[in-house]
């Protein structure tokens, strides 16, 4: 049964091209041909074909115009074909096409009314990896590293329900590949201007928190500063809290009011690391804290971000006399984001109680600045960054990277293409308390996303 | 027998030729779509006014999608448009250049207003459009425009694509790549 179609669709099709390859000849050469018979076949030939494509044509237009009555009426296919021009009497050929239309309306139809997304769930993410004179992280580390691989879910539930996971896999100072789960949060959104989550997020605090997450190659610049990095990475300002977060945003005259209201397990101090007490704490004490900020988007101030941010919380370390600190931080935000411009500041006071050694009030303070252009070319910047911590308060005390220092870097970001930079920084750190050391670093990162 | 042989012959050719010209077409077949009245059509522009794609058909239609906070991306494929009205004035044609919204929370008709006072993109010909979640992702698969959101970001492509006066499609282009100016 199928032989014959075939052969005659072979047939049509070697008509068809050889008509367009006569066609594409050279007229001089045609007309220049002596008249024979075997020219007047070939024309005879010609016309046939002609006329067998001239047909096929009136029946290309006569599915067009069936598949755009299908679009734009919501009628079953029987009754779109139902009300179609009439068609020549079906042959094989005519029953295979109709066919074909049929599967092909159900298609269409099918893929107008896929609005929701029922492709499961896309797998995006984040990596990297770099070379430098000191790892960024381990300092007492050399030459090549990998970075993170950040896996980015967030499932679509439906119109109001939010949900949202990123699962980073990171090398650890020691070489073992860890796996975190950075965030699982889910939330409901009430308005544009109220969605609450609950489960672990990072904490809103300044600016790079919440804005430069996981995946390094959002980051114009090759690594967060020190003092915000997250905290198994050198952070000393809870990163991640685990509990209630209420953000949203309303519009005001001259651009956007945004804001954060949060609550949840207080942080522990757990060998001198910072942990986000993901299963809950012993004491039941709470994280609470809040930031505020305004969006300017007319004219000049457009991209200008001003806020203000503080939290409190009562953080315990895990020494066998335990030392319990109310950590009370707030400060400020500055961001210019522009098409040309990315400047960044932040600042943090801390004004920690020592809650039962005794040692009252301790004051410290941490900061940077972060100027960056965005030429043709890349993305020059240049940062400095300090940290001024007590050392006689515990809670500084008790972290691993609770030193104050000083850095200056200076790094650039080349975008490859789309999802491909690679970024250099050259950074000089000077630590001021522990240790009074001095060290420059170049480093090279190769981030992609995907 | 000789028709025969000569037609398999000419139809592995063109198939042939089909992919070997695959990755060049790629653009536009992987629109999924060939007309503007495929499209969603339930759009408000920059002033709040409802707009469907096809009030437009008549003159050429260039669409691209964009989110305002996008400082990256968004500019470089905005430059390439305005290059686009630059050659299109030259020759003195007509063309409606639409920009549609990737953030559907915050890029709204006033979001679109202030972008194009601050860049001074005036001219009435061009459409800065919002839409419902399920319409911007309708039309971001039909058009094939790959984006997703991280947190307050949206990751995405530069991506260009053409319609005719009639509402054809007529063809896509990666801008920072690919020339576009076949397409014109």
């Amino acid at each position: 049964m199928r032989r014959p179609m075939n052969s005659t669709r072979h047939r049509l099709c070697a008509l068809a091209l050889l008509v367009a390859a006569i066609a594409a000849l050279p007229s001089p050469a045609v007309s220049a041909a002596p008249e024979s018979q075997a020219l007047a076949e070939m024309r005879k030939k010609l016309d046939a074909s002609l006329q067998m494509i001239q047909a096929l044509g009136e029946r290309v237009r006569e599915l067009e115009a069936k598949q755009a009555t299908a679009a734009t009426a919501a009628t079953p296919a029987p009754a779109v074909a139902a009300t179609a021009s009439p068609v020549p009497a079906p042959t094989m050929d005519n029953a295979r096409l109709e066919a074909n239309e049929q599967r092909l309306e159900q298609l269409e139809k099918g893929n107008a009314s896929r609005n929701a997304d029922d492709t499961g769930l896309p797998l995006h993410g984040f990596a990297d990896v770099g070379a430098g004179t000191r790892n960024p992280i381990n300092t007492n580390l050399k030459g090549f590293y990998v970075g993170n691989l950040d896996f980015y879910m967030t499932p679509r539930l439906g119109d109001r329900t939010r949900a949202l996971f990123e699962l980073n896999t990171e090398v650890s100072s020691e070489g073992s590949v860890d796996v975190d789960l950075e965030r699982a949060q889910i939330g409901y959104q009430f308005s544009d201007q109220a969605t609450v989550w609950m489960g672990r997020y990072h904490t809103p605090y300044g600016y790079v928190n919440t804005a430069l997450h996981h995946g390094s190659w959002i980051n114009n610049s090759l690594r967060r500063p020190n003092f915000l990095q997250f905290e198994d990475n050198g952070g000393i300002v809870p990163a991640h809290t685990v509990g209630l977060w209420v953000t949203g945003s309303t519009r005001g005259g001259a651009g956007k009011m945004l804001y954060d209201a949060y609550l949840g397990n207080s942080q522990a101090l757990v060998n001198g690391v910072l942990d986000m007490r993901n299963a809950g704490n012993t004491d039941g004490k709470l994280i609470i804290g809040g930031r505020v900020g305004f969006q300017f988007n007319e004219g000049a101030t457009e991209g200008l971000t001003l806020g203000v941010h503080a939290f409190s919380a009562h953080i315990v370390d895990d020494a066998l006399a335990p030392n319990a600190t109310r950590v009370l931080v707030y400060g400020g935000y500055a961001v210019y984001d522009t098409d040309r411009w990315e400047h960044i500041a932040e600042i943090y006071l801390f004004d920690n109680k020592d809650l039962n050694g005794g040692s009252g009030t301790h004051r410290s303070n941490a900061g940077f600045l972060q100027l960056g252009y965005r030429a043709p070319w890349g993305t020059p910047y240049a940062r400095y960054e300090r940290a001024a911590l007590s050392q006689v308060d515990p809670y500084f005390a008790a972290q691993v990277a609770g030193v104050s220092y000083h850095r200056v870097a200076l790094g650039a970001r080349f975008d490859l293409d789309l999802k491909t930079a690679i970024k250099l920084e050259l950074a000089n750190t000077r630590l001021t308390d522990r240790g009074r050391d001095q060290y420059g670093e170049g480093l090279v990162q190769y981030a992609i996303r995907f | 027998m000789f028709v025969r042989h000569a037609a398999v012959n000419l139809w592995r050719a063109a198939i042939a030729c089909a992919v070997l010209l695959a990755p060049a077409m790629a653009d536009a077949s992987d629109a999924g779509v060939t007309r503007l009245d495929q499209l969603p059509q339930t759009w408000r522009d920059e002033l709040g006014h409802p707009l469907a794609f096809t009030d437009l058909i008549g003159q050429r239609v260039i669409v691209s999608m964009a989110y305002t906070r996008c400082h990256n991306t968004c500019p470089a494929t905005f430059a390439q448009l305005r290059r686009m009205q630059e050659l299109l004035d030259a020759r003195g044609e007509r063309a409606s250049f639409v920009i549609v919204g990737y953030d559907t929370q915050d890029d709204d008709p006033a979001s679109w207003r202030q972008y194009r006072a601050n860049r001074h993109l005036a001219r009435g010909n061009w459409h800065f459009l919002s839409g419902t979640p399920q319409a911007v992702r309708q039309l971001a698969r039909q058009l094939g425009f790959k984006y997703w959101n991280y947190d307050t970001h949206v990751m995405h492509d530069s991506r260009i694509v053409f319609f005719d006066s009639q509402g054809l499609l007529s063809g896509a282009v990666a801008p920072a790549t690919g020339d576009w100016s076949g397409l014109l």
